[in-house]
């Protein structure tokens, strides 16, 4: 009887050790499919930049996006993961960043540790979406090496220190003032929207765009179903980036980025819904493709910080709202002077700005985990405000100290005659059957 | 805006905002399709319109 208890024993642990191992690896593999998924955002973001370029600068619009996604990966092996893990609390570095500096057992092959490479490589991903929705608000006139700097500095330091604030379990956002944004519509969008908002002062528009007297001409896409095209491929590609904004328990139920119980139905619920709102938002108010796709990219954005806990008609009736606003607030930084080329001031930083202060609006008093305060309109609003700030002043300044130099801007005669021809080794399209025509104003 | 149905993670289901609030349910539903099929109204009138103008070729 006793020998037959300790072999039951045995079995017993050997089949929790196996279960155990099993949800181990689920959740491995979970995470290296949503990084594969978040891939296809930047194939979407390659081709929505190119589209978006006049033909004579499509390819050096391609190599500017191409070497951003390049940049980011090693930079944020070097700093960014550790930046996240030690300034949960401010500016004062914790010292859980040791697990994250380059040279930690954990940053690297590690058969005791199945989590770090696939969270590292999820976040990495989130930092070179940052990237990307910088870089199309530059193209055509931004020197590729300040590009680059700039790049790091918002991927790989700017973002990944608000994630840490607002997007961490213990985030001094969340802790003090129960800031909540689950879906990143903060501490990604805000951020990165902000950011190029700051940029773009300093850059200045591109040759042409605004005649002498300030009004604005339209400066085409060369392609623009490219362009639409590679919206939708973006989206795609946020399936993989939201479902990495949700954490796999073994064995128990998901929870979110701060800890609370959530599901990815509700993921899934309130992304699709708002992800209508905003096309529908878009459609009304502008019938322009263009806008309709970036409107589906809105209308997530806007409903991103609560999609864990909405009802889904409401994040359609954010993301109808999203949809049809954020296009007005783009002709708007159109009259302020403002040459953002493909919107994505208006699209990340004022989409964002819905879906974090939304969460206030809406679902005020949602309990935290225990000892951190509610969900409240107060607490989302100092959210938002240390969102823009963060993404605003660096970029502002750092692109700043990069024109003072004379490193920042493309010379006005190279933007005329094109980027492709001076400087790329091969054409878009040798037949040349697209012109790179030069614009009145030019 | 109190939307959180309830106070405490424990043993919660249905924690969708105003799920605890029949009337807000139903108010933001009639108010999601008005938006989707307002929509698709104004759309239509657009596209008559669109139809009926004279464009120069």
């Amino acid at each position: 009887m006793e020998q037959q208890l300790a072999e039951l024993t045995e079995r017993l642990a050997a089949l929790e050790a196996s279960h155990g191992m099993a949800g181990t690896i689920n959740m491995e593999i979970f995470y290296w499919w949503c990084t594969g998924l978040m891939v296809i955002i930047h194939a979407g973001f390659l081709a929505y930049e190119m589209g978006a370029s006049r033909a004579k600068n499509v390819l050096a619009s391609g190599i500017k996006n191409i070497l951003a996604f390049a940049f980011i990966i090693p930079t944020f092996f070097f700093f960014g993961w550790y930046i996240y893990l030690a300034f949960p609390n401010g500016f004062i570095p914790s010292s859980d960043g040791e697990f994250g500096v380059p040279w930690s057992e954990y940053m690297g092959p590690n058969l005791a540790d199945n989590a770090t490479g696939v969270f590292w490589a999820a976040f990495t991903l989130f930092a070179a979406t940052t990237a990307s929705i910088f870089s199309g608000a530059v193209i055509e006139r931004i020197r590729v090496a300040s590009f680059i700097l700039l790049a790091i500095l918002l991927g790989s330091a700017v973002w990944i220190l608000g994630a840490s604030w607002g997007w961490h379990p213990t985030g001094w956002l969340t802790a003090q003032f129960g800031y909540h944004d689950v879906g990143a519509a903060g501490v990604v969008h805000m951020i990165a929207g902000f950011y190029a908002l700051g940029v773009l002062i300093n850059l200045g528009p591109r040759v042409g765009k605004f005649n002498p007297d300030g009004t604005a001409n339209d400066l085409p896409a060369h392609n623009v179903p490219f362009t639409i095209f590679g919206l939708m491929l973006i989206i795609v590609g946020f399936f993989g980036f939201l479902g990495g904004c949700i954490i796999y328990v073994n064995g128990d139920q998901w929870v979110n980025i701060y800890g609370q119980p959530a599901t990815l139905s509700a993921f899934a619920f309130n992304t699709l819904m708002g992800f209508s709102g905003g096309i529908i938002g878009a459609w009304v108010c502008t019938r322009d493709p263009f806008w309709m796709m970036s409107g589906a990219l809105i209308g997530i954005f806007s409903a991103a910080a609560g999609l864990d806990i909405y009802y889904p008609p409401l994040a359609f009736l954010l993301g109808l709202f999203g949809g049809f606003v954020v296009p007005i607030t783009a002709k708007w930084l159109e009259r302020m002077g403002i040459d953002d080329a493909v919107g994505a001031f208006p699209v990340h930083g004022i989409g964002g700005l819905i879906g974090v202060v939304g969460v206030g609006v809406f679902a005020s008093g949602y309990p935290n985990v225990e000892g951190f305060p509610p969900i409240s309109l107060y607490g989302q609003l100092v959210g938002a405000v240390v969102m823009a700030a963060l993404g605003f002043i660096p970029g502002y300044l750092a692109s700043a100290l990069l024109k003072g130099l004379g490193i920042l801007r493309v010379p006005d005669d190279v933007q005329i005659r094109g980027l492709d021809k001076t400087k790329v080794p091969v054409r878009a399209y040798p037949e040349g059957s697209i012109g790179g025509g030069v614009m009145p104003a030019e | 805006m109190n939307g959180s149905p309830i106070t405490t993670w424990e043993g919660a289901e249905a924690v969708f905002t105003f799920a605890d609030n029949p009337t807000a349910i139903m108010i933001i539903l009639i108010l999601s399709a008005i938006g989707c099929f307002g929509a698709i109204l104004y759309g239509g009138k657009h596209e008559a319109e669109a139809y009926k103008a004279k464009i120069p070729e």
